[in-house]
């Protein structure tokens, strides 16, 4: 059976500027300009939004879930953790405040 | 309205009257076109149209409350008099918003498992969603320039309420433009479908701007330009957009008026015996 359904886009919405786009769900849309047209009324008619983004599906490469053990540390990496600079308690002690 | 920017407007009798029956003709194209458009919900071609068609419709039902509610601070009834305790001949809606948007020319399924809601089943059956989008779009057109004009209104609710509902409107116009544009260069079908509807509504488009008895008054007191400015400008940017996508408008075409004398559709009564239904059940409830 030949497949009717418009291509699918994966839509990315901005709650405002400067914040990230956040994935917030998928479309159906003959082209870009469709999409960002119906994207906006299914994902942008409750919660703010300043911008939206659609990407063909296609256009997302991903990792596998079977290789989601990549992602795992073998040894110790907290020497990547920025913790242990103590720059907040000791900013405050000098009498930063931290207004602006 | 060119640079005639007034900061104030007297609010003599004869401006008020003006006023009243532009807020009327306003709230009550928006209430119809909102709600005409409410009734595809849950029978949209495509899913995605379907919800972005009824939260345009949504948009519309606000609207009209806010007209309503600018009404009812000038001494009219509150809104849900306004929308639910007029009959037909009190509106002032065009031609236009009211009209049912079915296929003549098909026959429909006879099917019995379809008997639900007859007048949804109507739609399910001959329902044309050219007529509808081809409406909606020639309708949000005048929507977006009524309130360009308007955000230099001198009467100040309406100044504010324009500028506020500039994003909306603006939306309005990108969608409409966009499916049009798609749907006029698709198949040999809907571009038939389209010129077809183009054919049939554009005289009750051209009924949006019937003249009335207070127009020159709305002009003069900056409130807003005259039906005749506004259908001008409306006119170029159809003719700009329509002959590109490769439709036509009617020549010489006649506009269907009345409706903003309350000499409206027929099919206006039966359209607000459904709308009003649950209010007149029982006006006191509360929700």
């Amino acid at each position: 059976m030949t497949d009717t359904q418009w291509p699918i886009w994966e839509v990315f919405h901005q709650s405002s500027r400067g914040e990230a786009h956040v994935h917030v769900g998928a479309i159906h849309a003959p082209d870009s300009e469709t999409a960002l047209v119906l994207a906006k009324e299914q994902f942008a008619r409750r919660q703010a939004c300043v911008s939206i983004w659609v990407v063909p599906e296609g256009a997302i490469a991903a990792t596998a879930y079977e290789d989601a053990d990549i992602f795992d540390h073998g040894t110790d990496k907290s020497y990547r953790e920025a913790f242990g600079y103590e720059t907040t308690r000791r900013a405050r002690a000098v009498g930063d405040r931290g207004e602006a | 309205m060119g640079g005639k920017e007034l900061t104030h407007v007297k609010l003599d009798r004869a401006t008020t009257c003006a006023l009243i029956d532009l807020l009327y003709r306003l709230g009550d194209d928006s209430l119809l076109i909102g709600h005409r458009n409410s009734e595809w919900t849950g029978l949209g071609p495509i899913l995605e149209e379907d919800i972005a068609f009824s939260s345009m419709a949504q948009d519309k039902m606000g609207h009209a409350l806010a007209y309503y509610n600018m009404l009812h601070e000038l001494g009219e009834g509150d809104p849900d008099a306004i929308a639910y305790r007029r009959d037909a001949a009190a509106f002032r809606c065009c031609t236009l918003v009211t009209m049912e948007c079915f296929d003549d020319d098909s026959p429909g399924d006879d099917d019995e498992s379809l008997c639900n809601n007859p007048l949804r089943d109507d739609l399910v059956r001959r329902g044309d969603w050219a007529l509808s989008l081809v409406r909606q779009y020639l309708f949000s057109g005048a929507d977006a320039i009524r309130a360009a004009e308007m955000a230099s209104s001198s009467y100040e609710p309406l100044k504010h309420f324009a500028r506020k509902i500039r994003g909306e409107v603006k939306y309005h116009t990108m969608h409409d433009r966009a499916m049009m544009e798609r749907l006029a260069r698709a198949t040999d079908e809907s571009s038939r479908r389209l010129q077809f509807a183009v054919n049939k509504l554009f005289s009750h488009a051209l009924g949006m701007f019937e003249p009335t008895d207070f127009d020159a008054a709305l002009a003069e007191a900056g409130i807003c330009p005259t039906e005749a400015q506004l259908g001008h400008q409306w006119r170029g940017q159809v003719e700009a957009f329509i002959d590109p996508i490769g439709l036509t408008l009617p020549d010489a075409t006649k506009s269907t008026i009345g409706g903003r004398r309350g000499r409206s559709d027929p099919h206006l009564q039966a359209l607000l015996d459904e709308l009003q239904k649950v209010h007149r059940l029982d006006s006191a409830a509360t929700w």
